[in-house]
């Protein structure tokens, strides 16, 4: 453990280089792309920061959050009703969408986050079902029938500036949160959780409190995105924000990624939302049984995702060939 | 009280209960969470649709076949994907067995499409009144069908020699295969048998909803709510569980608000989980914790 923390700080100026020159690109992006794919891309960006949000959770602390769109849900609906039935700006509006996300994770997670194992993952469905189903009842959210936003103002293209950079930002937050958490006390915690729960509560790391800190964290970043989300397509339903395939897809970005690494998640997201994009994209009618084969296709054959990988690949390099054998 | 509400809710409860005890097993024997169930109860309802319609099939007469086409395909993905996977831990299961259902869902869309199709046997308009209270045959008729499969699967788990192997691979896999269990068939052999349960459960929803490749998503977040109820890997408990299940949809439907009814039962799960994980009769049947 000790050795590849190690090494894995000796590396980081190499990899910090690669971050930050891929962030100068995507960055200058818009230059040079527009429309489609600035649309596209901004829905990466998205999708990435909750994939690093849902990492902390499941990749960190070890717990399968399998409903956790439900923080995307939560995020989009509270910046629809402040901005249309209270006539909010959407800054104040998906600040307070974010805290909103967070509070309730943290509220709900002292009893849920005690669960183990299946019964975290069932809780978390539950919720996630439940909310969708009072957001449909209740009147403030216009039900059923879905909400519509107040359009961003200015022309399209300064629209599409606007949330291809928000998202982005959203983004390196998530990273840049994740670094900080994976290097510092609650980083270990999570690890120690992940590994021996009991050895952890013992060593004295109050774990509830740790798991109710990933997990609200988590829900922060996540419930920003749904915010942005919402205001980005200013339309919402609660069958669409809601809907479980939103947190499966995730899921998936995490575990083809890596979870439990930095960077993972991102590449995970990346790869799989171009993939989508560039190959299935025309076939509407097979995507979700294409999505299901490559889950299937990912635990069989990459079950420690994309960074597993090219450590693996690393270790051969250096090792190689007479510890190939052993595993 | 009204005993409709409460007769309709028992009714449709037996066939809750029916489909989540593949669910349960699965959980109370390999200790998975197995998401692909709903895909398994769709086939099945499926499986009876054509048979019924291409055919005549009277619907009760495809329960055979509804179980034998499901226990060879649980029995292959076990054996070929599910087994390999299962090292990984429980947060790689549940995204294979979710993958598996997304699979299978999206291979009916595509075969069969989205078209909503029912079965509508000769008999399945006539009904007896008992007090006031009107029962159709068909429902009672599903009802004793799923009590019927419920308790032909509970003499096969504790009076045959392979179920009694299913219940010592559960208590402990390495000590069954100590014994001479060959754990890795009973496995294959839990995970068939489970995909045939719900399988036949979703042959007999056939006759009563209408068959869709979403069906099946509609049941799996019943199918967790009934286990949760009733504690996963017990047989009884998941029988218990959906007729609590059914009465208390049937009495938010009409007492409080239609709108609210999977609202309540999602909060009833989410309840459980956080005051009585064990289920509400406590003693799991199985010994897998965690």
């Amino acid at each position: 453990m000790d050795k590849t923390v190690t090494a894995a700080r000796k590396r980081s100026p190499a990899g910090l280089i690669i971050l930050v020159l891929a962030a100068i690109i995507l960055a200058l992006l818009p230059l040079v792309i527009q429309g489609y794919w600035i649309r596209v891309i901004t829905s990466l960006f998205m999708y990435a920061a909750m994939a690093e949000a849902l990492n902390l959770v499941v990749g960190y602390a070890g717990y399968a959050a399998f409903g956790n769109g439900v923080f995307f849900g939560i995020g989009a609906y509270m910046t629809a009703i402040l901005m249309t039935h209270y006539k909010w700006g959407f800054f104040p509006a998906s600040a307070i969408s974010g805290l909103t996300a967070m509070l309730i994770a943290f509220i709900l997670g002292w009893p849920v986050l005690r669960l183990r194992g299946h019964y975290f993952a069932i809780a978390t469905i539950g919720i996630n079902m439940a909310v969708m189903e009072i957001v449909t009842y209740v009147g403030i959210t216009g039900g059923g029938k879905g909400i519509s936003l107040p359009l961003y103002p200015g022309d399209i293209v300064k629209q599409g500036m606007f949330f291809y950079y928000s998202m982005f930002i959203l983004m390196l937050v998530s990273i840049a949160i994740t670094a900080w958490i994976v290097h510092g006390r609650l980083g270990y915690g999570l690890r120690a959780i992940k590994t021996q729960p009991d050895a952890a509560e013992v060593m004295g790391i109050d774990t509830t409190l740790y798991k109710v800190y990933a997990w609200s964290i988590s829900a922060l970043i996540t419930g920003i995105a749904g915010s942005l989300n919402a205001y980005w397509l200013t339309f919402l339903e609660p069958i669409y924000v809601f809907d479980i395939m939103i947190s499966v897809e995730v899921f998936v970005m995490v575990l083809l990624g890596g979870p439990g690494t930095i960077l993972g998640p991102i590449l995970g997201a990346f790869f799989l939302k171009l993939l989508s994009e560039l190959v299935w994209s025309q076939f509407t009618l097979i995507h979700m049984g294409v999505l299901g084969l490559i889950i299937v296709v990912i635990s069989l054959f990459l079950p420690a995702g994309l960074m597993g990988l090219l450590r693996q690949a690393g270790r051969w390099r250096r090792t190689a060939p007479q510890s190939l054998g052993n595993r | 009280m009204d005993w409709q509400v409460i007769i309709n809710g028992l009714l449709l409860g037996g066939l809750y209960g029916l489909a989540a005890i593949g669910f349960s097993l699965i959980w109370g024997v390999m200790n998975i969470v197995d998401l692909a169930q709903g895909a398994y109860l769709t086939l099945g309802a499926y499986i009876t649709f054509w048979l019924f319609n291409l055919w005549g099939v009277d619907p009760f007469l495809t329960l055979p076949i509804s179980a034998l086409v499901l226990f060879g395909l649980g029995y292959l993905i076990e054996s070929q994907i599910i087994k390999r996977v299962l090292r990984y831990g429980l947060v790689m299961m549940l995204v294979v067995t979710y993958g598996l259902n997304l699979l299978l869902q999206n291979a009916m869309l595509v075969a069969w499409s989205a078209d909503y199709r029912s079965v509508t046997p000769a008999y399945s308009g006539a009904g007896l009144v008992i007090g006031g209270a009107s029962i159709p045959y068909i429902r009672l008729a599903l009802f004793i069908a799923a009590l019927l499969l419920v308790g032909l699967l509970t003499f096969f788990l504790s009076r045959t020699r392979m179920g009694n192997a299913i219940r010592a691979t559960s208590l402990n896999r390495l000590a069954a295969s100590f014994v001479g269990v060959r754990t890795d068939f009973i496995y294959a052999l839990t995970y068939g048998l489970a995909a045939a349960t719900v399988g036949m459960a979703g042959s007999l929803i056939s006759m009563v909803y209408t068959v869709s490749p979403s069906l099946g998503g509609t049941f799996m977040t019943k199918i967790f709510v009934v286990t949760v109820l009733g504690g996963f890997g017990s047989i009884s408990g998941a029988v218990v569980g959906g007729l609590i299940l059914g009465v208390t949809e049937a009495l938010t439907a009409s007492y409080v608000a239609p709108g609210l009814m999977n609202a309540v039962s999602f909060i009833m799960l989410v309840l459980i989980l956080i005051f009585r994980p064990q289920g509400l009769f406590g003693k799991q049947f199985y010994g897998v914790t965690n």
